[in-house]
């Protein structure tokens, strides 16, 4: 059986110890170096770590069962309606492009038109467990339009 | 080349100057995204709670000797907040059967790592009080704040601070109907856009103090409406006398909706979330609008 400890003592043996020491201390284990490499290698091997294996008795695997169904088929019907919804957003977009196309060309010219630039806004706030001490920023004022805008 | 593509362009604008004086109507959907992360509902809670006592059961031991360093202080800090189980011993009856303990854990069971506590807090609840209000202070406890605001108490339908899990959505009684707001497309502003049109108009029924984002300049749907205001489901007849309203989407990001007294057709204003909206809007107008319309 090889141990963490018993094959870095193995590889590492001639590595000579930086530290200066005062005495020999070749009963003493391992120098400090080669203590931390140890150390860090025990966290990464699972002896003596790993739980007990979980034994489930009939009844308990089938609730396991149960629950995994009960919330892949809560997903998949989640993901279903998500889809179905988009599906009527595109339609309707659909819809309102050809009637605006076939009343007012115009308008669905303009419509159309790539907006070069456009981006999100920086302002607009990702949602968060908490909300901030000022809720809503409600003293906006609009820029007066410069140089810059038409 | 740059002549005949002219030539082209000049004769394509000929053709679309021929437009009608179909009716047409440009109406915004104008929404305040959630402030605060969505409502999970009662079954994710309990299958996240499941999934998690599931992972700690079969989690590895915590390595207490990688973290902190033997002799120390914060070693002996961290030894004694923790609960160790009871080891075995010969000529005890355990009836949960006999404990398997490992690196101060009891393998058959989940390990509970309990971080011990940083600073003590101050018996005196006045002087709480008042650290918590003193934004100065770094060392203030740590509060959050609460998801649900004196507006969702009150139930104030006009605050922007409502239901914050949500997506509100601005509607108005404009003549006598509840609905998103809409305007006319005439034929002199008809060379800025519908979603010109549509945020100009906001502007004049709700004041200037507004900052919206609109999503896209193209409509979102199309609702149509016959000469008695009715809704008109089928598509076939194009009629000049049918009413098109065109819905653009856009987000509102700072500022208010203050309705304008000069204004008369909009008497008052809601923010609403999906539910509400169907509660209070015409069936057939719902039916028009129910998919674009966030159930977050």
């Amino acid at each position: 059986m090889f141990t963490v400890r018993s094959t870095v003592k193995t590889i590492t043996a001639h590595v000579k110890p930086t530290q200066q020491l005062r005495y020999k201390r070749d009963k003493a284990g391992l120098n400090p170096q080669l203590e931390r490499i140890v150390n860090q290698l025990s966290v990464m091997s699972a002896a003596r770590k790993q739980p007990r294996l979980l034994k489930l008795c009939d009844e308990d695997y089938i609730k396991h069962r149960t629950v995994m169904k009960a919330w892949s088929l809560y997903r998949k019907n989640k993901i279903e309606h998500n889809e179905s919804l988009l599906e009527k957003q595109y339609q309707s977009m659909n819809e309102a492009a050809a009637e605006l196309q076939s009343i007012n060309p115009k308008l669905y010219e303009i419509a159309n038109e790539h907006q070069f630039g456009k981006r999100f806004p920086l302002e607009i706030r990702t949602p968060t467990d908490f909300p901030p001490r000022q809720i809503w920023f409600y003293d906006y004022f609009p820029k007066v339009d410069g140089s810059k805008q038409q | 080349m740059m002549q005949i593509r002219q030539l082209t362009r000049s004769f394509a604008t000929a053709t679309t100057t021929t437009t009608s004086n179909i009716p047409i109507k440009s109406s915004l959907i104008l929404s305040r995204t959630p402030i605060v992360t969505q409502d999970i509902s009662e079954f994710e809670k309990l299958f996240y709670n499941y999934q998690e006592e599931l992972e700690r059961r079969l989690m590895w031991t915590f390595p207490k000797w990688f973290y902190f360093k033997k002799g120390t202080v914060a070693e002996r800090e961290f030894s004694e907040a923790q609960n160790y189980p009871i080891p075995n011993a010969r000529g005890v009856w355990f009836p949960q059967g006999n404990p398997d303990l490992k690196h101060g854990r009891d393998r058959r069971f989940k390990q509970e790592v309990i971080l011990p506590k940083k600073h003590i807090e101050s018996d005196n609840n006045n002087k709480e009080e008042d650290s918590d209000n003193d934004f100065d202070n770094v060392g203030r406890p740590i509060r959050a704040n609460s998801r649900i605001t004196k507006f969702d108490k009150e139930n104030d339908q006009t605050s922007l601070e409502r239901k914050l899990p949500r997506t509100l959505y601005l509607l108005v009684n404009q003549n006598g109907n509840w609905k998103f707001p809409s305007f006319n497309v005439l034929s002199e502003n008809e060379n800025s856009g519908l979603h010109k049109i549509a945020e100009d108009g906001l502007r004049i029924i709700g004041g200037d103090k507004i900052n919206t984002w609109s999503v896209s300049n193209s409509p979102a749907a199309v609702i149509k409406y016959d000469s008695n205001n009715k809704i008109i489901h089928n598509t076939d007849n194009n009629d000049q006398l049918i009413t098109r309203e065109f819905l653009i989407k856009s987000h509102i990001i700072a500022g208010k909706f203050d309705l304008q007294k000069s204004n008369n057709s909009v008497s008052d204003f809601k923010w609403l979330v999906k539910e509400e909206i169907k509660d209070l809007v015409d069936i057939s107008y719902y039916s028009k609008i129910d998919h674009l319309l966030s159930d977050i």
